[in-house]
């Protein structure tokens, strides 16, 4: 049984061909895939940044054909670039490559944003789907099952998703740092526009007590107070707002910063040391520059926002290296596995053609040397003793999943040297033959 | 004799190592036994000066291992407190290495043996107890201060998110200070009350010039001073920080520097 793996991301494929091939309800298609005789099972894992089919097979190389068929017909509906734009477009990986490239995915080290927690979500549901649609069988279980607790040691074991690599997320670990909890803050917003509004969603996910408004449209600014449970405030009242405000965005136009180094300076004497987090998003700065020279004020501005992100983006980078091992050691594990799973009819050959030579060795000699019942119950359990003894050891080898191509060796000599492809019985003659002892 | 005190270094140590682990890997079980190994430390501590104080003869309550041991015991038992109502990540690791360090000093030297006037009085356990406890919690002041002072470098330098070990918030960090500065200044100033008091009790006056008295005076006098300025809002939390840092230090050099000079 092989693994295969078709697939289309960010880094092959833009946004607008990803779209096509998207899919919201995978079970259909999963079972329409499995019905050809090439695939076993099958899982389609659909985000926003990759579509990925992956399938277990006897045949390779007809599933790949089955796979870029069912991408251009059933995916892409027909109407996805020709054929040979879309093996440019994809990318196909097989057996260990196939296993690696799942664990990263599920680890998040393929991801656009490396780390990013939701791609494993993803995959989880991708899993649960072929489940429910009745196309995961026992390889591609394993499969998944293993790519999650590789995702899960990659995140205990690495820093990959440790730093945060958003503007919004950056400044939130910015407010933990001076703040002990949000829950209790204030938060003053200055300026109702997007950029604002990314950052709050980011504090108010955080659990950032109160939230007030101020804005120049007062109407902007009561929409974006509904929307998160606060309060708007016309721009005049910042004076009075801002001594109770411990974290305080500020987002709007205008050439001369809104707030001066002046206004928090009193704005600081009624705080009785607290700490003032000023983020400063405004393009050009709505924060003087100057008022982070004051004892309680930590004001950060965009470039020092993505300065931050962008150095806790490249820390991801290195920290996906010793990822990269982890991914390398579940493979091997994985391949373990699969070696063990494909000595199980080996072993059950080699079960059955032992049990029919000791079956047809007493119907033999019960007969010839006239045993009774209990006699040939007894001649029964030493039998089977001796096979199972004698077997024990040679079947101990083959479930052995540690060494993956020694293990695949051992199935072949297996086979060979039990005579588990040959249909014909032992030779009996030798048995028979009372000088066979001392001849050898 | 020491068996309990090398016990409660251990898990000091152990509390201490299993910290700087807990933060770095970053394990949160190993965190929470990094405090209960504190927490065990301080346990046995309270036991093995039980059992030095009942040992005949007793060491002497002005001991200089045996006061630093329980003063880094009172702290611990600060800590310990302090931990159960604010997030203080990492703040565990000095505290027990410097409980380590202290008990186990403790048992290097051969203590000094209890005066016959030691006993039969509760003024100079009172004086140790309350003057150690508040030398404690103003020591936890400075070491909250001094983290404090390092998070806000690094926040102002615009370095703090590159860290790799997640550390107590500034605003954790300035209650840690203004709590132990709350509590910490009014046992200092009983266990200074106390001194004096012994001092009458042996020699008819109450304060007998010696160095220590007066440096503990003028550090005593500094510190009513930072505690006004602190609790009457004229005091920024880097300003505060500062003085916590500054103030200990001056202390220390009261307690057991001006001896040493002398």
């Amino acid at each position: 049984m092989k693994i295969v793996l078709l697939g289309m991301n960010h880094r092959t494929a833009p946004v607008d061909v990803r779209e096509r091939f998207a899919v919201d309800e995978t079970g259909s298609v999963l079972r329409k895939l499995v019905d050809r005789p090439e695939i076993a099972e099958a899982a389609l894992i659909s985000t926003c940044n990759r579509v990925e089919v992956i399938v277990t097979t006897e045949n390779a190389d007809a599933a790949q054909h089955v796979l870029y068929d069912f991408f251009g017909r059933d995916l892409g509906e027909g109407e996805g670039p020709t054929p040979g734009v879309l093996s440019e477009m994809t990318y196909l990986r097989e057996g260990r490559q196939a296993v690696e490239h799942v664990f990263r995915v599920a680890s998040a080290i393929d991801s656009m944003v490396v780390g990013e927690p939701q791609i494993l979500g993803q995959v989880k549901d991708a899993y649960r789907d072929a489940r429910d649609a009745g196309v995961c069988g026992a390889v591609l279980s394993r499969l998944f099952q293993r790519a999650f607790a590789t995702a899960k040691r990659v995140k205990n074991e690495t820093g990959i998703a440790q730093r945060p690599v958003s503007v919004a997320r950056v400044a939130v670990d910015l407010a933990k740092q001076i703040f002990e909890g949000l829950e209790d803050k204030s938060a003053l917003l200055i300026g109702a526009g997007e950029m604002i509004e990314a950052a709050l969603v980011a504090l108010h996910d955080h659990g950032l007590g109160e939230r007030r408004v101020v804005n120049r449209t007062q109407a902007n600014a009561q929409a974006l107070a509904d929307r998160f449970g606060g309060s708007a405030h016309a721009l005049d009242e910042l004076d009075r707002l801002l001594p109770g405000s411990d974290v305080v965005l500020a987002c709007v136009g205008g050439d001369a910063p809104v707030l001066t180094r002046e206004r928090v300076e009193r704005s600081l004497a009624g705080r009785r040391g607290r700490p003032l987090f000023l983020i400063d998003i405004g393009v050009p700065r709505n924060v003087d520059p100057g008022v982070h020279e004051l004892d309680s004020a930590y004001l950060y501005d965009l470039d020092d926002l993505q300065e931050v992100a962008a150095a806790n983006e490249e820390e991801r980078r290195r920290e996906s290296e010793r990822a990269e091992r982890i991914v390398y050691e579940e493979r091997e594990h994985f391949e373990g596995w699969m070696v063990a799973l494909q000595a199980v009819p080996t072993i059950r050959d080699l079960r059955d053609r032992a049990e029919s030579i000791r079956q047809g060795e007493i119907d033999r000699f019960a007969g010839r040397l006239g045993l009774d019942g209990p006699q040939v119950d007894t001649l029964e359990q030493l039998t089977r003793s001796i096979v199972n003894k004698l077997m024990h050891s040679p079947i101990s080898r083959l479930r052995d999943e540690n060494d993956r191509e020694a293990g695949l060796v051992r199935l072949e000599e297996a086979r060979v040297l039990f005579g588990l492809d040959h249909d014909e019985p032992p030779d009996e003659t030798l048995d028979d033959d009372p000088d066979e002892e001392s001849r050898a | 004799m020491y068996a309990l005190q090398y016990m409660a270094a251990a898990f000091y140590l152990a509390a201490g190592v299993g910290t700087v682990l807990g933060l770095s890997l970053p394990a949160p079980k190993v965190l929470s036994g990094a405090r209960w190994g504190l927490a065990l430390g301080a346990g046995v501590q309270f036991f093995a000066f039980a059992t030095l104080h009942r040992a005949d003869p007793a060491p002497s309550l002005t001991d200089i291992g045996y006061v630093i041991a329980v003063m880094a015991w009172l702290a611990v038992l600060v800590t310990l407190f302090l931990l159960t109502r604010i997030r203080l990540p990492g703040f565990v690791a000095p505290v027990a290495f410097v409980g380590f360090l202290a008990t186990f000093a403790a048992t290097l030297g051969r203590p000094e043996v209890a005066a016959s006037g030691d006993v039969g009085t509760k003024i100079p356990h009172a004086h140790v107890l309350l003057a150690s406890a508040g030398l404690a919690a103003l020591g936890i002041a400075a070491l909250a201060g001094f983290f404090f002072l390092l998070e806000h470098g690094a926040l102002k330098r615009r370095r703090s998110v590159a860290r790799s070990v997640p550390m107590p918030s500034i605003e954790a960090l300035d209650r840690v200070n203004r709590v132990t500065l709350a509590v910490g200044f009014p046992l200092l100033s009983l266990g200074v009350l106390t001194g004096a008091l012994w001092l009458d009790a042996r020699m008819g006056r109450y304060f007998g010039g010696s160095l220590h008295e007066t440096w503990m005076v003028i550090a005593w006098t500094i510190y009513l001073g930072l505690v006004a300025l602190r609790f009457a809002g004229r005091q920024s939390a880097r300003q505060a920080a500062a003085s916590a840092v500054a103030g200990f230090a001056f202390l220390i050099f009261a307690v057991l520097g001006a001896g040493v000079v002398s």
